[in-house]
């Protein structure tokens, strides 16, 4: 859809330790839905979002084995939010900051993810639209 | 004028800072510029009718207009009728339509 | 497009990154071309009156040999042309109105908030 706007996401949590990255999910999610083209750099922990070796994992507690649990993991909501943009026509980025993840050793990523640093994020938020920071706590 | 929109995931019960982040979307209010709030995740709790919060009772008051995520309602069982007056449920879709008019989105 | 950089919160990654992570990311993304600006509330206001590095940790045998320097930061930040702001209040609420500001450093109430979000096109809240 050439005529949609491009909206850029900052974002620094890491899975699973924050309400904050369901929230952030559900935004992209709002905002291809609204025919926004989306663009997301990943700085800090939430450079582990797109890691590719998460795996999931039953749940004793639950009494369900790994395939009932059917555990989250934000890599697969990654490549959803992909696959949303693209039957859609839109256009769906995701960038990485490189010092972040070499600090944390998160370098395998889902395809479509890609490496860059902040002036990528200065570009993204430059070209697009307009621009929302999640920060951390 | 401007257009402001904040996206308010701190509570006042375990965020102190929520107190100036309430009177800076008052003052911007009084300032003449379009101001709300979308509370998201804890960010709700105060938005309980019998809830304790003199600064959020305070932006009531002050005539901000407040919106309260569904979802984070659903995951606390807060309906619609257990809302202080004034508050309106709403979706994410409010900070996308505010991003996509050109608004100031701003979390706190 | 002018973004103000707000950080209300201090010290979490200074000790690890050996910087703040934001200061960090204004002053690359001013490398880059960003017109930017900072506003330091809250907790960050002690970054404000900083004038020694960070101290170095040490955990068993190891020793950290490059601890955060803020003031050289902030200094950095500013020489570049990012102007640095401190909330007036939250400094004097910490006790630290009588401290000195970094040079350079502009004090600005929380009043004075309005105006400084309206003289920006965005405001990146960390």
């Amino acid at each position: 859809m050439s005529n949609s706007k491009t909206l850029t996401f900052a974002f620094m949590d890491p899975p699973f330790e924050s309400e904050r990255t369901v929230t952030f999910f559900r935004l992209l999610d709002a905002a291809l839905e609204k025919n926004a083209n989306v663009r997301v750099f990943a700085y800090e922990g939430a450079v582990a979002l797109s890691f590719s070796k998460q795996a999931p994992h039953g749940n004793a507690v639950h009494g369900l084995n790994r395939e009932e649990e059917a555990h989250p993991l934000s890599k697969d909501w990654v490549a959803a939010l992909q696959q949303k943009a693209t039957g859609k026509g839109l256009t769906f980025e995701w960038i990485n900051c490189g010092l972040c993840v070499d600090e944390r050793g998160v370098n395998d990523v889902i395809d479509g993810c890609g490496r860059g640093g902040p002036p990528d994020l200065w570009r993204y938020a430059s070209k697009a639209f307009n621009t929302l920071t999640i920060g951390t706590r | 004028m401007s257009d402001y929109l904040f996206i308010q995931s701190q509570d006042p019960f375990t965020e102190v800072r929520t107190e100036h982040q309430f009177a800076l979307a008052g003052q911007l209010y009084d300032a003449g510029h379009n101001v709300r709030l979308l509370l998201v995740q804890n960010g709700v709790t105060p938005a309980h009718k019998g809830a304790r919060s003199v600064h959020f009772d305070k932006l009531l008051k002050w005539g901000v207009p407040v919106l309260a995520d569904n979802f984070s309602l659903k995951q606390r069982q807060i309906l619609e009728k257990d809302l202080k007056e004034n508050i309106a449920s709403s979706s994410l879709d409010t900070v996308i339509d505010a991003l996509l008019d050109g608004e100031k989105v701003i979390w706190n | 497009m002018k973004a103000l950089q707000v950080i209300d919160q201090a010290f979490r990654t200074t000790t690890e990154e050996q910087d703040d992570t934001i200061l960090w990311l204004t002053q690359s993304m001013r490398g880059a071309g960003g017109h930017l600006t900072v506003l330091l509330s809250g907790h960050a206001v002690y970054y404000a009156t900083q004038h020694q590095t960070q101290p170095a940790l040490t955990i068993a045998g190891w020793a950290q040999t490059q601890p955060a320097n803020l003031p050289r930061d902030i200094g950095n930040l500013l020489h570049s042309g990012v102007p640095v702001f401190a909330v007036t209040e939250d400094l004097e609420e910490r006790g630290l109105d009588r401290q000195i500001l970094l040079d350079g450093v502009q004090a600005v109430s929380r009043q004075g908030l309005v105006n400084l979000y309206e003289s920006v096109d965005q405001i990146w809240q960390w």
